[in-house]
């Protein structure tokens, strides 16, 4: 199976976050470059038909501008390229809809350039279709950094099988959030913060931050995982999560000062901190507010509402990319030419 | 009555209400008799909105400014100015907030903040650096908006002000009301930066979009935008993505909509129904409260139609008054 999705939404990286925070925005020709990356790589490993989230928002003119220089002047380093059929809303429910597409198009892996917003909607939709992410969204705690040239080529060694999937793939963790029996999911972080709206999304107010849950958070973590990062770290494959009980500041002596958010660095109110086991289900902390997952405000409750929280080991698929790079550097799958040669030359170094 | 759990107070709240539902009305009342042949001109309505517009300015003080566009009904409501004021002057009645001169598209009124409607496209943008400059060196907190369309974002006079708004730090902000259409040019393909985003972030300003049927989204994030504006942060963009419930023009065929867009439109996406929903399941709000604006609002329209029909037109000698301004 060689045929791969690419979800690029030009909504995403949009929100709030640019003015309470410092949050970068990556414009629209940056993004299409990104996928012409991508299918740079995807193209050298030998994949051949590429689906594409189709949008209005300029990535594919941007691309398909690309696409027609290249191969005017004659190039054939890209792979087949065409856009799913669907109606475009200009909104995350796009991303959502490509990924259900591309699950029924029986694609072998999409990569998904956002951040953990976007990376949270295709992960709800896309079923056992593994992911890549490519960090380009507001908070990127769950996509690594990493130049797209080298996901496209993991990713494609990774769908033709050049990389054996228990090399190519790994298992992740995920938070499960229902409300009266209405699932919903976090890739990252479930916050509880007591405002009762939904607003324009992002969670900034400190003074209502009261109860986090995370599937894992990393010292160099960047968002809400963050203050589970620098208190109690916690690693990706680890099969169980964490909760903080938080507190406004003026309530606890439990200090601790987090990156919320990028170019946002604030002091938050720490009340506890324990462990969450598999699937068993929590409470929030608190009988109304709202749930914003992976950083941004979804749903709203209050004591009428039956709300759990739960975390689930080995949810979902995503591509190793590092894993990926090194089985092909250790078996040569990159070699061109005079392979054999080659490869005994690199034999006899390492012998020596 | 259950705690309320929105960031304003419940008048406050019904303020909002009452200022969408008065635009709403204002907007169709006008579709109504411009049918009819009783109004001179052309006029261009904000019915779908109204969101974007209250959400703003429920934001803003009168010694806050706006400049606003051709399509200016929505924000002359929403900043204050009073809709048998503006009735009258769209009907070209010498009681209107212009003396009748102005018409739809020159409606003012700065007492209230409101610098003006205007019928060219991208014009408002250097006005509200003017006010955002004057707020700036006279040292009070007052901020300058500019509201223009998807259409006249690619007006150079827009772009220029951006920059000179990011480079003098301007309390300015740049409202882009994306309604998807300029006049019926489809923003797919006229808009070339693809993102107005993209353009805040060529000048080193941010920029950020909001779901402008969304009262609250929107309320929200003009709250940080205009604060930030305040506090010497300096010029931002922000982007809301909306909804035009009639023609770019009354008269205006929209053969370029897809078929059944309106009506799904005002099915399910009517800002005013939505917000109306919002504060209702709360419990913060009942309808009987709504329903007692509603009745207030048609009265308060249909005054506003009875003076204008009845107000006298300018005179022959008011053709040489308000031509200059004496210092």
């Amino acid at each position: 199976m060689s045929k791969v999705g690419i979800i690029a939404n030009p909504v995403s990286a949009r929100d709030i976050r640019r003015i309470v925070s410092h949050a970068g925005n990556l414009p629209i020709n940056d993004r299409a470059n990104i996928v012409l990356r991508l299918l740079t790589g995807l193209s050298a490993v030998g994949v051949e038909d590429v689906l594409v989230m189709p949008e209005n928002g300029g990535i594919r003119h941007h691309l398909m501008r690309s696409l027609d220089r290249e191969t005017r002047m004659g190039s054939s380093r890209f792979p087949g390229v065409s856009y799913l059929d669907m109606k475009v809303t200009c909104t995350a429910e796009d991303s959502a809809e490509a990924a259900r597409q591309m699950r029924e198009e029986g694609v072998g892996a999409i990569v998904v350039l956002g951040g953990d917003g976007t990376n949270r909607v295709v992960v709800s939709q896309c079923g056992d279709i593994p992911v890549a992410g490519v960090s380009t969204g507001t908070n990127n705690a769950f996509p690594e950094v990493r130049e797209p040239t080298i996901t496209g080529l993991a990713v494609g060694l990774a769908v033709t099988a050049q990389v054996p999937p228990e090399h190519a793939f790994c298992l992740n963790k995920l938070l499960e959030v229902t409300i009266n029996q209405v699932r919903d999911i976090a890739l990252v972080d479930v916050a509880v913060v007591a405002e009762r709206f939904v607003g324009a999304r992002a969670i900034w107010k400190t003074e209502s931050f009261r109860d986090l849950f995370v599937t894992y958070g990393l010292p160099e973590g960047i968002g809400m995982s963050s203050i589970v990062g620098l208190l109690a770290p916690l690693d990706r494959a680890t099969p169980e999560g964490r909760r903080v009980c938080l507190r406004p500041v003026e309530q606890t002596d439990w200090h601790i000062a987090a990156p919320i958010a990028p170019g946002l660095i604030k002091v938050v109110g720490i009340g506890s901190v324990e462990t969450l086991k598999a699937g068993v289900p929590y409470k929030p902390g608190i009988g109304a507010g709202s749930i914003a997952l992976d950083g941004e405000r979804e749903i709203t409750f209050d004591d009428s509402d039956d709300v759990a929280i739960g975390l689930r080991t080995d949810a979902f698929r995503t591509v190793s990319v590092p894993d990926c790079m090194t089985y092909a550097a250790q078996h040569g799958v990159m070699n061109r030419g005079a392979r054999h040669a080659f490869r005994s030359a690199q034999k006899e170094e390492i012998l020596k | 009555m259950s705690e309320n759990p929105f960031p304003l107070e419940k008048d406050a709240l019904l303020a909002a209400y009452r200022r969408m539902k008065t635009i709403r009305e204002f907007e169709e009342r006008l579709h109504v008799d411009f049918g009819r042949g009783e109004i001179p001109g052309f006029v261009h309505l904000y019915a779908g909105e109204e969101a974007a517009g209250v959400g703003i300015m429920m934001h803003l003080k009168d010694h806050d400014r706006i400049a606003s566009t051709h399509r200016g009904h929505g924000h002359c409501i929403a900043k204050g100015v009073d809709p048998a004021d503006m009735m009258a002057e769209i009907y070209g009645k010498s009681t209107g907030s212009c003396a009748g001169k102005g018409g739809s598209m020159h409606i003012a009124d700065l007492s209230k903040g409101m610098m003006g409607a205007n019928g060219i496209l991208g014009a408002g943008a250097p006005l509200a650096c003017g006010a955002a400059l004057a707020a700036q060196k006279l040292g009070h907190d007052g901020v300058a908006i500019t509201f223009f369309g998807d259409g006249a974002s690619n007006q150079g006079t827009v772009l220029e002000s951006m920059n000179l708004a990011a480079i003098w730090n301007l309390p300015a902000i740049f409202v882009v009301e994306n309604n998807g259409y300029a006049e019926s040019t489809s923003v797919d393909y006229a808009v070339a930066s693809d993102s107005y985003v993209d353009r805040a972030t060529g000048f080193g300003m941010p920029g950020i979009t909001v779901d402008g049927t969304d009262f609250f989204a929107v309320y929200e994030a003009a709250g940080e935008v205009i604060r930030r504006a305040r506090e010497g942060g300096g010029p931002s963009l922000l982007e809301c993505k909306m909804i035009r419930f009639f023609g770019h023009f009354e008269g205006d065929a929209q053969t370029y909509r897809a078929p059944g867009e309106n009506e799904d439109n005002r099915a399910h996406r009517d800002c005013i129904k939505m917000y109306r929903a919002k504060i209702v399941d709360s419990g913060v709000i009942d309808n009987d409260e709504l329903d007692a604006i509603d009745a207030e609002v048609m009265t308060v329209i249909e005054d506003a139609v009875q003076h204008a029909m009845s107000s006298p037109m300018p005179g022959l000698s008011d053709l040489t008054t308000d031509v200059y301004v004496s210092y």
